[in-house]
């Protein structure tokens, strides 16, 4: 036939390979990259993949999506089987209720899924963690299963069974002997259907995880908004591991099929299964390599976990590992991006050792009694804290919370592109002035948004006045319609660091790190004040092991600790002596402004937690965002 | 034989906790009010009412369905042409393109989608190209642009393996009959290829238009915080919210109007299959 011209056809098929494999190859390059850059390749490297090796949290995602893949599948695959057989025996009304009810996870959107699976854990107070993830998976499984494997039974000869049995066979052997070989090629393909599903699944097991259990997807997910190319690094790896499963899978029957040639006999369905066996077992070994790590002598808290829930890319390079390594404890580390969601996880049960809130938040935790009281002859850190962030209104004795950071929020600048006189003139309401349209990020973050407006039109960021906050919103509403801002959260850091925009409004913390990244950048805060926040350690009285929290708390606080967490953060360390040393001579920030916070302006504020207003704010400011949205 | 149906029972019990009962809490929640437990509730509409009478809720859904539909549309476009093609080849080439459009969907989602932010921030490999054209500094990152294409990248192989998986069932002689009987190529495509690959173009169809609605990963990545989904909407009732009873009602809303949309659908499949049999 006329194959040869489909010139069309050709090139589509050669776009569209293009299309699919442009961003997979782009990844694999630069996971080799010498620099931190997505955009320039700089030289060869290996470097990501020896950071990627030493990151537990890697390790672990990596761990936790291949486990659970596996055991879904087999769990699953079986279950289903079963069930398909013994549905498509039943009745003709519970065979059609059936298909109705394998329809939800298959028909729904999987966010509705989600949440279905969320609400259920929570209201039968089942903890949220691995084996959440597990079940959740297990469950969205079976239907797939089932659903390839019912035609292969429909197929079937209904008496065949029978048949079996009647020649003496147990219902058991018919079962294995007869039934289930004949629907080999339905369970196998049901099998790799589940299996796909399960390594894939993002939205499932975000909503159903807890205690700082992860997989792949949820680790980029929260791992996407700063610049880390060891995401590229473990991502090559997991294309190197699906590539040769396929290739087991696709090569193994094709030699099973020759074997059966050869022998004449009807193994090669057999030896399909044969072949998803040992791919399943290549992979499980590979996993419990990755698992294997190193363990060493006795130790204080030899063996013992300790749960933190803390900002992400709040933590320095070494602290943890030293950590781990003088206490012997592991450090399981949950990541949140903002107090709210850190809030809705804690009221709903989920127990951690050390939170990492800030202010308000943990006036509001105090108040509805989610905290424990710190027992301070365990602790022997305080005494090195700074005055100003000691004593603070939200717990005026520290009874509660030791500070991990402090600073002051402003505007960051690109001084090439911003005149300061425009600053000083307009203070936040620049973020109104046309002449930056297109130029500017908003931050995420409902409280630091309304400090903004509420500062720029010269109220008190605390007001529990409505028609102020209204006011508020309208002037957020006028700034998201007619200035095209960006509304990010951390991904800020990198690309002010690059010059990407103009003005953004930004923590103190990672204006240091910004300014000193590109010397083109200044921090500016306003006359019109500014909210002076600190986040603290605080222990939920749902802690498992407060012991080792406070021995964590002291550890942080403590010169090294302090020094280490500051330093590659960027954030303002309470430690009198590492902030003054960072800030000072020879320091890392010398010379950086945004480093200490400033502490004699009457206008700035500490935040205070105030329920209604809390409420009020958080709806509003879901609405600018929708608003932005909208104005697109 | 009767005895197998026993083997149902265990089963059955599962999904009537880890399928029926989620949907059952769902709706609890959705029509109820106060708290995240269901230990004091009351009746109530005004999670409903409150979505229904907000301009702005209801533009973002109608912003959803919108995206939804034209990353349908053009991974029909695509897609069907390149099932076609592929199914047009012969056996080994057939194998090696489907195996070819499969790997990518083996390796992670929100993986691939990463990947696509190196490829269109600014100064990326996009925007290079784009500039050898004379189009250097479009803005491509975080525009409903970027968007809509992570969602083509990511759902178009669903609709590919679906129509093409009907188009290489087909029976190669009805095309020679038709052939024979004197039809023009066009008119074989038109009479005969096309109805019968219909059933892949629908089940194609709700593959990529149901994750599409939902989605919120892709517009958090490639979108930005500024760009917002009914998907990013639950997520964020229920994530920093906290609104428990309101996210239910979004999340009752969507699954329903996706019941009616998929029912219609299904209704068209039927409608043209009982023409056929007529």
């Amino acid at each position: 036939m006329k194959k040869s011209k489909r010139p069309f056809g050709k090139i589509l098929m050669v776009l569209m390979i293009v299309f699919f494999y442009l961003p997979i190859v782009y990844m694999i390059i630069f996971s080799f990259n010498d620099g931190k850059s997505l955009t320039h390749f700089t030289g060869f490297s290996l470097r990501w993949y020896q950071h990627m090796l030493d990151s537990q949290d890697m390790m672990e995602a990596l761990y936790t999506t291949f486990s659970i893949a596996l055991l879904a599948t087999f769990i699953s695959t079986v279950v289903g089987t079963i069930a398909a057989i013994g549905i498509s025996h039943s009745k003709k009304i519970i065979r059609d209720l059936m298909e109705q009810v394998n329809n939800f996870p298959i028909m729904n959107p999987e966010i509705v899924t989600a949440i279905g699976f969320m609400l259920l854990f929570i209201t039968f107070r089942i903890e949220k963690g691995y084996a959440t993830m597990l079940l959740a998976h297990i469950a969205f499984c079976i239907p797939y299963v089932m659903l390839s494997v019912m035609p292969k039974i429909r197929s079937l000869d209904p008496n065949l069974a029978d048949a079996a049995m009647d020649l003496g066979a147990t219902p058991w052997q018919a079962l294995t002997k007869v039934v289930v070989p004949q629907i080999t090629p339905g369970i196998v393909s049901g099998a790799l259907i589940a299996f796909t599903m399960s390594v894939d699944d993002f939205i499932i097991s975000y909503f159903v995880t807890g205690r700082g259990v992860k997989n792949l997807s949820i680790m980029v997910y929260t791992m996407s908004k700063r610049v880390n190319p060891s995401i590229n690094a473990i991502s090559t790896l997991v294309v190197i591991i699906i590539t040769i499963a396929l290739v087991l899978i696709n090569v193994g029957p094709m030699i099973a099929a020759r074997h059966a040639a050869k022998n004449r006999s009807r193994g090669g369905k057999k030896k399909a299964l044969g072949a998803a066996a040992a791919m399943i077992c290549a992979l499980a070994i590979l996993v419990c390599f990755i698992r294997i790590g190193g363990n060493e002598a006795e130790r204080p808290y030899e063996g013992q976990t300790l749960h933190i829930y803390n900002w992400g890319e709040y933590t320095g390079e070494n602290i943890i590992k030293d950590f781990e390594e003088e206490t012997g404890a592991s450090v399981v580390m949950e990541n949140f991006d903002s107090n709210e969601q850190m809030y809705i996880k804690v009221a709903n049960g989920e127990s951690y050792d050390i939170l990492v809130p800030s202010d308000y938040m943990i006036q509001r935790l105090i108040d509805e009694e989610y905290l424990q009281k710190l027992d301070h002859s365990q602790l022997d850190c305080l005494d090195k804290l700074d005055n100003a962030v000691k004593g603070l209104p939200y717990d005026p004795e520290n009874e509660y919370s030791v500070p991990y950071f402090w600073g002051t929020v402003g505007i960051v600048y690109d001084k090439t592109k911003v005149d300061i006189k425009d600053l000083e003139n307009e203070g936040y309401n620049i973020f109104l002035d046309e002449k930056y349209r297109g130029e500017i990020y908003l931050y995420d973050s409902e409280r630091d948004s309304f400090m903004m407006a509420l500062k720029a039109l010269g109220y008190s960021m605390n007001t529990e006045n409505e028609a102020e906050i209204q006011e508020a919103y309208e002037w957020l509403v006028q700034c998201v319609q007619t200035m095209k801002p960006e509304i990010v959260t951390d991904e800020i850091i990198d690309n002010m660091a690059q010059g990407r925009k103009a003005l953004g409004l930004i923590y103190s913390g990672d204006a240091t790190y910004v300014m000193s990244e590109n010397e083109n950048m200044g921090y500016y805060m306003p006359e019109s004040g500014t909210n002076l926040w600190s986040d603290a350690m605080v222990i939920p009285k749902t802690a498992k092991n407060p012991e080792l929290a406070h021995a964590f708390i002291n550890f942080a606080s403590d010169y090294d600790g302090a020094y280490d967490n500051s330093s590659y953060v960027g954030y303002t360390s309470p430690n009198k002596e590492v902030m003054q040393e960072l800030a000072g001579e020879g320091g890392d920030f010398e010379g950086i402004n945004a480093y200490i916070p400033r502490t004699d302006n009457p206008n700035d504020e500490v935040f205070v937690y105030n329920e209604d207003t809390k409420k009020i704010i958080s709806n509003l400011w879901s609405k600018v965002k929708i608003a932005a949205s909208n104005a697109e | 034989m009767k005895r197998f149906s026993q083997l149902a029972i265990p089963y059955i019990v599962w999904a009537a906790l880890m399928l029926v009962l989620p949907m059952a809490l769902i709706a609890l929640y959705s029509f109820t009010n106060q708290g995240n437990s269901i230990i004091a509730f009351s009746f109530t509409l005004e999670h409903y009412a409150k979505f229904f009478t907000d301009p702005d809720f209801l533009l973002i859904l109608w912003r959803s369905i919108l995206i939804a539909v034209k990353t349908t549309i053009i991974c029909l476009l695509l897609g069907y042409p390149a099932a076609y093609f592929i199914s047009k080849s012969s056996e080994k080439v057939q194998n090696l393109l489907v195996l070819g459009i499969t790997i990518p969907m083996w390796i992670n989602m929100l993986v691939r989608t990463y990947a696509w932010i190196g490829l269109l921030s600014e100064d990326g490999l996009i925007q290079r190209i784009l500039s050898i054209f004379g189009l250097g500094n479009t803005e491509l990152l975080y525009t409903e642009g970027a968007v809509l294409l992570g969602m083509v990248y990511n759902f178009l192989p669903f609709m590919i393996l679906q129509i093409q998986t009907s188009l290489s069932k087909m029976d190669n002689s009805l095309l020679e009959a038709s052939a024979d009987l004197g039809a023009s190529p066009v008119q074989t495509f038109r009479r005969v290829t096309l109805p019968l690959s219909l059933p892949g173009v629908i089940n194609g169809i709700t593959l990529v238009f149901l994750p599409a609605v939902s989605s919120f990963f892709i517009p958090k990545l490639l979108g930005g915080g500024q760009y917002f989904l009914i998907g990013n909407m639950i997520e964020n009732q229920f994530i920093t919210v906290g609104e428990w009873n309101f996210g239910s009602a979004i999340s009752m809303i969507m699954a329903v109007i996706m019941m009616l949309l998929m029912m219609a659908v299904r209704k068209i499949e039927i409608r043209n299959q009982g023409g056929k049999e007529a």
